[in-house]
């Protein structure tokens, strides 16, 4: 072998090593000296999972802090599927199949393929638990438990579920609560599953956060975005509106995992902070009071026939009370009404379609806002301080002569002519008599005259007027869905008309429509909201508030002591009225529209006083009658009064009550709202009932209005 | 370190009685670095096994086998390794033999389907180990016993490196096959084969590797290992996630590494195989950049001895054989870190003397002891 030759080819191997290692070195300097820190935190999202923890939501009360809406411990079983995973399949297949058996006869019916379904539900984290069946019975808990070893990965857990201890009562009001959908979550900047390129982390985990000193971190900035699918949120009512308030601060369980997924360790806890109390305006058991009133007249009605042969469908009704010196609700009542519980564990595709489907009458609206009618004569209110307003009227006693028909001025053709209903003639009236006696013909002539000198008066006096009581304009009522109504006016006539030509025979505003529109017919549409606030606004000389459902805000020590004694909650926030307006009227034309309203229950001619001719000791009460006609269908009754009134004392509580296909205000609505204020003026309000103890409460409570009720139902039938 | 005077060849006289002797020129250097790897070795395998059940169990019978290797290390380094060498065609034929049987009923099944060892009980020996050692003094002790290196001769030594290597293909174990073609090119060009022979070689070496991959020769997951490291992008998920785990529980280490048993990829177990192929990672997890590097010096100065003991060798046996055993460890070495860096494909090729396996470490001490034998006997 040649040395010299076997020298220069070691010294070749010698160079090849140098170089090799040299590499390896470069490449581990690259690795931990200079690209450490993106691998660094590869490294911790690898292993460490933040473990989103829904807590209670806050509890919602009435005024006086009954709890109207409660967080309850709900049993669920849940798979935890870290053990099921390293099971093979034919393994994992028969605890399931064991399991869905075993749920069958403990008697929670549980499809085999709903267990299969949740096991791949990639929504959920793998570390998290995955619900199979809510609300079991302490009995399945029991079973399952002993039993344990028949079913790895079983598990059954607590959590807090709302529940609702006076059962249907003032469900639209308060709504409810489901699980936040991708459109939610969006809005609240959470993260839908699959957003984030990452293949290997789990959908709803994410790395921890890098702010750790938040201790007691209860404010609302971290409720409103800390969402994550699955999470509950209010879908609707104050629910829905006071979200931030009541929604549990979310805690968070910070885990090391291995690389099976197992959890190692808990490197930090953070438990979830209940949600704060809602106080509302709302007083349940003049809630209960009205609600149980409105549904037995809507169900007496039902099937009936008016004069014309029309079927008294009454389709829907609400009540609304109010108080008018601050303009908070007092009871909001929507006729037909849901039971709240079936929402608890999500609303079901069928339970969904039902109550979507126009038969069952929308159980899920809120007809109070969300409703829309004609206010018919209630709307008189607002044309008679147009009167006063335009300076057209002076000092209310100008007379007008009704004979029951009034023949519209420059006009020609047939439809000239107008009338009152039934073209009753009411001879000569005054203001406060055209109130009482709901003469059309003195309001007819006012709204002709105001259109025949728009020179003098502008286009819009009445319109103006009603805008001033709130109508065509949401109230701003913190509730959403909330309907604006409609106040129409010539220029939005004339827009309507250019935006869809073949709708409208004309884009003209005449005579006419003033004249429909100075009685609350034509295109006006008010909420029964918007018409309890105008005659709260009236009834306390013109503050026109926004109506208000929360008291307050408060945060419970704790939960099982009685929400409302003072020493048991931390006073969170306050919530004040808010005005939105204030209406100017001299006194002498402000007692004019007064004693005419006085008079509508308290005149022996008032449209509205046959329930108090036969209760003489019950409040007298001022208001308006309203019977607005729909065509081919019986009348909306309406009726809006304030009380007490007339008694130097200022009113306690305003009240609108619409039912449509139902027939006169004066026989319908105004009968139903003496009933339903009449125990307020004795004192004598029952309490509401709570649906643990409905039978025998609500049979007490039928009784006690049944004895008061008998002769105002008699008197009503005029 | 070596004895200069006239006194070298007396001593060296007494080579084989006079065991003392010999000892003298052992090399110290190598011994300390090996004895130093061997111990870094048993504290990865310690941290990476403990989180087993098992994990004691694990660590015990590989301080067993790490001390059955030095015994061996010392045993073989005491005799000469041209007495060793005269049994070249039985020990080669052996190796050949067992290596053979692998393939065989006899072999036990392991993971993908691949047959690479024999189960006695809860004993594992991997032939594949010896077969590297044995064809290292084979095609030592062929080419060191002739002058020059004709075609005809360097025929007889090609076909003692491909029958080994043809029979770990068929296992099939992809990462040892190509242990055989680097030792085999390292003892070629030392060997004295020449440059136009060993040109061809290497063309033909890299069409065929070309034509393997081309092939259907291999499976799929085994080219999808193999060309992960280039391809980083185009490979399954499944091969990314080693390449991406081991590259993360290194670099997170840092300078200094979070410490023994604390590094969070060696802990909860991310890096798959971490005791045996990837535990690479170990060090540099726990150890940073110091200790990871400290290991790869201490293989560099290994490295270098065995090179040095080639240059010193009394003759191209000696030679040969430390250049043979040298080539092995640099391409395990360089091989096994390199995928654990993410530079080298993924091979089922363990790190010597510190990845978890007895058949391994008896074999890279068996293949020390060689060279020491080597470097002991340069003056007979």
């Amino acid at each position: 072998m040649d040395t010299d030759s076997t020298h220069v080819r070691l010294s070749a191997i010698g160079i090849v090593a140098v170089s090799l290692f040299l590499a390896l070195f470069m490449r581990l300097w690259f690795l931990q000296g200079i690209d450490r820190q993106a691998f660094e935190a590869a490294s911790v999202s690898n292993r460490v999972r933040v473990i989103h923890e829904e807590g209670p939501r806050g509890r919602i009360l009435d005024r006086n802090g009954k709890i109207l809406v409660d967080s309850e411990t709900s049993i669920v079983v849940s798979l935890d599927r870290e053990p099921l995973r390293k099971m093979e399949e034919p393994e994992r297949n028969a605890v399931f199949v064991s399991l869905a058996d075993t749920l069958q006869q403990l008697g929670v019916p549980t499809k085999l393929s709903l267990i299969e379904k949740r096991y791949a539900d990639l929504r959920y984290a793998p570390q998290e638990y995955v619900p199979i069946a809510d609300d079991v019975d302490p009995s399945v808990e029991i079973y399952l438990m002993e039993r344990a070893d028949r079913y790895p990965g079983i598990i059954v857990e607590r959590k807090a579920i709302r529940s609702y201890p006076y059962g249907n009562l003032a469900a639209h009001l308060l709504g409810y609560v489901g699980e936040i959908n991708e459109k939610e979550l969006v809005e609240r900047g959470g993260q839908l599953p699959g957003s984030e390129n990452s293949s290997t982390t789990a959908p709803t985990t994410t790395a921890p956060s890098t702010s750790p000193g938040s201790s007691s971190g209860a404010d609302s900035g971290t409720r409103l975005t800390d969402y994550r699918l699955g999470d509950s949120i209010g879908k609707g009512g104050v629910e829905r509106s006071y979200e931030a308030d009541l929604r549990a601060v979310p805690g968070e369980r910070t885990i090391e995992v291995n690389a099976k997924g197992d959890l190692v360790d808990v490197l930090s806890l953070k438990s979830p902070v209940v949600g704060d109390d809602i106080w509302l305006t709302i007083d349940i058991d003049l809630q209960a009071h009205a609600e149980r009133l409105l549904a037995a007249k809507i169900q007496d009605l039902r099937g009936g026939r008016d004069k014309d042969n029309n079927r008294l469908n009454a389709p829907q009704g609400s009540v609304v009370i109010e108080d008018p010196q601050n303009g908070q609700i007092l009871a909001m009542a929507s006729y037909p009404d849901y039971d709240p519980s079936v929402t608890v564990n999500g609303i079901s595709q069928e339970q969904w379609e039902a109550f979507n489907d126009p038969n069952s009458g929308l159980p899920l609206v809120n007809w109070a806002l969300q409703g829309t009618y004609a206010p018919g004569s209630t709307f008189k209110l607002y044309t008679a301080l147009a009167g006063y307003n335009s300076g057209y009227l002076r000092d209310g006693t100008e007379v007008v002569n009704d004979p029951g028909v009034y023949t519209i001025e420059n006009c020609k053709g047939e439809k000239c002519e107008v009338r009152n209903a039934g073209s009753t003639p009411h001879g000569t009236v005054n203001m406060a008599s055209a109130l009482t006696v709901s003469s059309d013909v003195y309001f007819y002539k006012l709204a002709d005259k105001f259109w025949n000198l728009t020179d003098q008066y502008g286009e819009t006096p009445i319109q103006d007027a009603a805008a001033q009581f709130g109508l065509g304009a949401k109230t701003g009522v913190p509730l959403s869905g909330e309907n604006p109504g409609r106040l129409p006016t010539p220029a939005s006539r004339k827009a309507a008309f250019e935006a869809r030509p073949d709708l409208f025979m004309t884009g003209d505003w005449r005579s006419g429509d003033n004249i429909n529109t100075s009685i609350g017919q034509g295109d006006v549409l008010a909420t029964p909201l918007q018409i309890v606030n105008s005659y709260a606004t009236f009834a306390n000389g013109g503050t026109r508030y926004q109506p208000q459902i929360v008291t307050k805000v408060t945060r419970p020590n704790d939960l099982t002591l009685p929400a409302n004694d003072p020493a048991n909650y931390k006073l969170i926030r306050q919530v004040e009225p808010v005005v939105q307006g204030t209406i100017q009227i001299q006194p002498d034309q402000y007692a004019k529209i007064y004693d005419g309203l006085l008079g509508v229950t308290q005149s022996a001619l008032g449209t509205a006083s046959a329930s108090w001719q036969a209760s003489k000791t019950a409040w007298p009460m001022a208001g308006k009658t309203g019977t607005a006609q729909v065509s081919k269908k019986a009348d909306t009754s309406l009726f809006a009064a304030w009380g007490p009134a007339g008694t130097g004392e200022p009113a306690r509580y305003a009240i609108s009550v619409v039912v449509p296909e139902s027939g006169f205000g004066g026989e319908v609505a105004a009968p139903l709202a003496f009933r339903i204020m009449e125990p307020l003026s004795f004192g004598t309000l029952l309490p509401a009932c709570l649906s643990a103890d409905q039978s025998a409460c609500a049979a007490a409570a039928d009784a006690a209005s049944a004895a008061s009720g008998n002769d105002v139902t008699s008197g009503s039938a005029d | 370190m070596q004895s200069i005077g006239v006194d070298r060849r007396s001593i060296s006289g007494f080579r084989g009685r006079d065991v003392s002797s010999a000892w003298k020129h052992i090399d110290i250097v190598l011994l300390v670095a090996t004895a130093l790897v061997l111990l870094f070795g048993l504290v990865m395998v310690y941290s990476a096994t403990r989180r087993f059940p098992g994990g004691t169990g694990i660590l015990l019978r590989q301080g067993l086998f790490v001390v059955v290797g030095i015994a061996a290390m010392f045993g073989v380094s005491l005799i000469d390794y041209r007495r060793i060498a005269d049994w070249w065609q039985i020990i080669y034929g052996v190796a050949m033999l067992v290596l053979a049987g692998v393939l065989s009923p006899l072999g036990s099944l392991g993971a993908f389907g691949t047959k690479g060892w024999y189960a006695f009980g809860p004993l594992v020996f991997q032939p594949v180990e010896i077969a590297k050692l044995a064809t290292v003094l084979a095609v030592a002790s062929y080419l060191g016993s002739v002058d020059r290196v004709d075609l005809r001769r360097l025929g007889t030594a090609l076909v003692l490196l491909v029958v080994p290597m043809g029979l770990t293909m068929l296992q099939p174990d992809l990462g040892s096959a190509l242990v055989f073609i680097v030792v085999g090119l390292g003892m070629l060009v030392v060997g004295g084969v020449r440059m136009r022979h060993l040109s061809i070689l290497v063309i033909l070496g890299v069409v065929a590797v070309f034509g393997i991959l081309q092939s259907s020769a291999l499976d799929q997951y085994q080219k999808d290992r193999l060309t992960a490291f280039a391809n980083p992008d185009g490979v399954s998920a499944k091969a990314r996630y080693n390449i991406d785990q081991a590259q993360t529980a290194i670099s997170s280490g840092g300078l200094t590494g979070y410490g023994l048993g604390k590094g969070p990829s060696t802990r909860l177990g991310y890096v798959p195989a971490q005791q045996t192929d990837f535990i690479f990672t170990v060090a540099g997890e726990e150890f940073g950049f110091v200790g990871s590097g400290l290991l790869l010096i201490l293989f560099a100065i290994m490295i270098w001895r065995i090179w040095r003991a080639a240059q010193l060798a009394a003759d191209s046996m000696g030679t040969l054989l430390c250049i043979g055993v040298m080539s092995m460890f640099l391409f395990h070495i360089f091989e096994n870190v390199g995928m654990n860096l993410g530079i080298m494909p993924v091979t089922g090729i363990p790190l010597p003397l510190v990845s978890q396996g007895g058949s391994a470490v008896v074999a890279s001490c068996i293949a020390l002891g060689l060279v020491q034998s080597v470097h002991m006997h340069r003056y007979a």
